[in-house]
């Protein structure tokens, strides 16, 4: 067990944790915010998206250690960014969720590739989005981030 | 005809005031059902506790003290839209604003199945009467305050208006009184046209917690005092634990569970190393060594030949056998189709707290009143010490209708003595799911010299669910959805289904023998229009020329793709029409070839009549939906096994579309009356396999009758 300081969607948390531990599960059992989810622990699904400092990463293949230094930002702190908000309202909007399990991972993908891109093309999309959702909400997760983006 | 549940607020008998909390009142309750009539209905009902069943009611209509209105009822939001389509009926009868509705969930005691696309068609009437008792008790109680007469009163927007003095009162109120009234037990409901609610794209209710986190699903329940438990299910199916492996280093306890082990630790990840880590013993049977795919198809190949089908047949009409022996054109083709896994995004998961005196359970679950009598099983607690808090799903597609998981959950809190949350790694979920049955469809079409198809025979071999629940007699029949009714003129029809005994788990899969069968039909139906060297689509539309329903839902979807025209260079085209759930569907899809052997879905042109729409919006992103999952399934879905031991384990091995290899799809809608209502969260799936089939078939003259088509390019990495 070490010690740990944490950055958080602008918060800190303070926790003993093993170093090894993958960045999810201290996100998720460890400090609580349960909006990042567990698809597969095998880095593909990417329902685990989280920014660090400010870019995704698959928290499954972070370790505890990885997080300590840097800002971390969760679903939960997304609406503190413009761009945030804004695909957030459009995910609303057109009614993107269907379970809405996967949504929190595409909602991360997608407004960091908004942020570098404001008019991404259905490339670029498709690109940055390499997020499964088994309830095929494909279709729609485009038409928001077309939305907000004025496409 | 109405094929709705009409079961009235009124018959109940409950007291009202036992739901009554703080300045709330209840106004109206009602009672809602799984199918119908439905063979999984009658399995269902008769499966149930008595003493769980918690009477004749199972929702109710609250009147909240800010104006607000709560409707209650049980059923599994798993993202199909269920709160917010019944929500629609009742807010719609209520008067009051879509801003002014909230949902929540019943009582495991008062929740009902949900399963078989039948949450809208069974309760949908029931809702309405249920808002419109509503709204009739609160109209009495403002008309007695004034002493006028309530055809004197209007409403609008939850605010009760005297006509004559244009005083107002509002629903919180007026609740109180109201809730004192007894409701008619024939209310008046809102005419068709009058709809502001039902029948519009309303935003749904669940949605906006989806994009911000707060969501609660069953894996994000979190519980003052809980531990994290972690399970290895045996490897072998049938296999059991032959003795309890030590605890390793830091986990808290390791409980057996007979068919698994599991390990208890201080988070899930600690869970999930701890369960790697065990070193277990298993005791397997010697039938295992049968359970390979290889020998399940040979089996299934045997019963094909010289099984003996379910009696009375599926169906009979005519002389199917004496029909097609004097055919001019035949087609024979035998289908085969693999086990498959429900690939729920979220694991299953259960959270448990069992004490001496009462359980409590948080679950995503397609069956509250289920997990209810399983924790009553294993605690030997009565029915009022058991307490189910159904979570919101990430994803249910039939799987979570299962009891192992809760089960396992349960029994590892009373062994502990502190509340567990059980969560199953995506490794377990994939490899110990209750599958979708293989199957192997034979299917026999003969036309007349006119080209007239004159005989359809059909004959399913495939593992029963049902029967493997002890749900059906031997000699019945089961997985022919999809082969039964079929909407062409046949005048000769046989529909036969032969039951598979293999002792893979299989269970409820999306559309369940709808997925099966349509495969096999609309594939052969195309064989034989090519053989007869008639277009497919013009082949089947003389064959319905007495159903003006499924053919104007068939010409839409033709129509949208542009059958008429030429496709592109390097394009094909191809059909299928699917009947089930009270609803049609039909696809007309586009495939390419970009390089040899690998299939491109370019287009979709779904067209759909599930009798009434009650949420566009949503009727649109379950066919979406339903599709996307189809094209997965056709491309690479499949679990098979060896020696017992499933093959599936993460999406390494088990593909999913995403949104780079996603079509195009419209989804037009066409529109029956409101006394047919049909269901819309399966019937996207079924016809997606044969009409890519088709189409291939088409652009390359290579007929599959195999699924999944591309089996070995079902590995993901990342
Ligand atoms: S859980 Fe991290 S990629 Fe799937
Ligand atoms: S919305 Fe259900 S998995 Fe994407």
């Amino acid at each position: 067990m070490t010690a740990m300081t944490y950055n958080v969607n602008g918060r800190k948390y303070q926790f003993d944790a093993d170093s090894g531990m993958p960045l999810l599960w201290v996100i998720r059992d460890i400090i609580g915010l349960t909006g990042t989810k567990y698809g597969c622990g095998v880095e593909i699904c990417k329902a685990c998206t989280v920014w660090i400092d400010g870019s995704p990463e698959k928290s499954c293949e972070k370790r505890a250690s990885e997080g300590v230094g840097v800002k971390i930002t969760t679903i939960e702190g997304l609406s503190a960014t413009p761009v945030g908000l804004r695909l957030q309202q459009a995910f609303v909007d057109v009614q993107a969720p269907q379970c809405g399990y996967c949504q929190s991972g595409m909602l991360m993908a997608a407004t960091s590739l908004v942020a570098r891109s404001p008019k991404p093309t259905d490339a670029q999309i498709d690109s940055a989005l390499g997020n499964i959702c088994a309830c095929g909400t494909y279709p729609r997760v485009k038409q928001a981030i077309r939305k907000a983006t004025g496409q | 005809m109405t094929r709705v549940n009409q079961k009235s607020s009124s018959s109940t008998g409950v007291s009202r005031r036992a739901f009554l909390g703080g300045t709330a009142a209840v106004v109206a309750m009602f009672a809602l059902d799984a199918a119908p009539g439905s063979k999984m209905a009658q399995a269902l009902a008769a499966s149930l506790p008595s003493d769980a069943t918690g009477g004749a009611v199972n929702g109710w209509i609250q009147i909240n003290a800010d104006n607000t209105v709560t409707i209650a009822f049980g059923g599994a939001e798993m993202g199909q839209g269920i709160l917010t389509g019944l929500a629609q009926a009742a807010a719609e009868e209520l008067m009051v604003a879509w801003s002014q509705v909230r949902t929540q969930a019943a009582p495991a005691s008062q929740s009902y199945i949900t399963g078989g696309s039948y949450g809208i068609r069974a309760n949908f009437n029931a809702m309405r009467i249920a808002g419109a008792q509503a709204r009739e008790v609160l109209v009495a109680s403002a008309a007695a305050t004034w002493g006028i007469a309530a055809g004197s009163c209007s409403v609008t927007d939850g605010i009760v208006t005297n006509t004559v003095t244009k005083a107002s009162l509002s629903f919180a109120q007026l609740a109180k009184d109201a809730a004192t009234r007894t409701p008619s037990a024939s209310p008046t409901l809102t005419g068709t046209s009058q709809f502001r609610v039902i029948g519009r794209s309303m935003a749904r209710l669940d949605i906006p917690s989806k994009v911000d986190g707060s969501a609660v699903f069953g894996i994000d329940v979190r519980v003052p005092g809980m531990v994290y438990a972690a399970v290895r299910n045996c490897p072998t199916i049938g296999g059991t634990l032959a003795k309890t492996p030590a605890k390793p280093a830091g986990a808290i306890a390791v409980v057996p569970l007979g068919t698994a082990v599991a390990v208890v630790a201080s988070n899930t990840w600690a869970a999930f190393r701890a369960a790697e880590a065990l070193s277990v013993s298993w005791t397997t049977p010697s039938t295992a060594s049968q359970l390979n795919s290889a020998t399940i198809a040979a089996q299934a190949q045997t019963l094909m030949a010289t099984g003996t089908p379910g009696s009375p047949a599926a169906e009979r009409i005519g002389d199917a056998a004496g029909s097609f022996a004097s055919a001019s054109s035949k087609v024979e083709a035998t289908y085969s189709l693999p086990y498959l896994p429900h690939v729920c995004m979220e694991v299953l998961n259960c959270t448990a707290s069992v004490t001496a005196t009462s359980c409590e359970v948080w679950v995503p679950t397609q069956a509250a009143s289920w997990v209810q009598a399983t924790a009553m099983a294993i605690t030997g607690l009565p029915a009022s010490a058991v307490t189910v808090h159904p979570t919101l799903l990430g994803g249910g597609l039939g799987r979570k209708i299962e009891q192992d998981y809760v089960s396992q959950a349960i029994t590892v809190s009373k062994a502990v003595g502190k509340p567990v949350k059980l969560t199953w790694r995506r490794e377990e979920d994939l490899s110990h799911d209750q599958y979708r049955p293989m199957g192997l469809v034979r299917v026999r079409l003969g036309a007349d010299a006119s080209g007239a198809l004159t005989s359809l025979a059909v004959r399913t071999v495939a593992p029963s669910p049902l029967f493997q629940r002890g749900w059906m007699a031997p000699t019945g029949n089961d997985n022919v959805e999809g082969a039964e009714g079929l909407p062409y003129a046949i005048p000769n029809r046989l529909v036969e289904y032969v039951r598979h005994t293999a002792a893979v788990p299989v269970g409820f899969w999306r559309s369940v023998g709808n997925s099966i069968n349509c495969f096999a039909v609309e594939s052969a139906i195309d064989e034989l229009a090519t053989s007869l060297r008639v277009d497919p689509l013009e082949f089947r539309r003389r064959m319905l020329a007495s159903d003006p329903r499924t053919l104007a839902v068939l010409q839409r979807a033709a129509s949208d793709i542009g059958w008429s025209s030429t496709p592109p260079a390097g394009v094909a085209r191809g059909l299928a029409i699917s009947n089930g759930f009270g609803s049609i569907v039909a696809l007309a899809v586009e495939v390419s070839q970009p390089t040899t052997g690998v299939m491109r879905v370019n287009r979709v042109a779904c067209a759909v009549d599930c009798g009434f729409v009650v949420n566009p919006g949503q009727v649109e992103s379950q066919l979406q939906g339903g599709i996307i999952q189809g094209i997965s399934s056709a491309f690479w879905g499949q679990t098979t096994f060896s020696n017992g031991v499933a093959s599936s384990r993460n999406f390494s091995n088990t593909r999913m579309l995403l949104m780079k290899e996603t079509p195009s799809i419209t989804v037009s809608q066409l529109q029956s009356g409101l006394d047919m209502i049909g269901g819309i969260g399966e019937v996207g799936v079924p016809p997606v396999a044969p009409a890519l089939a088709n189409a291939w078939s088409r652009l390359t003259g290579t007929r599959m009758r195999s699924l999944p088509f591309f089996p070995s390019a079902n590995h993901m990495d990342d």
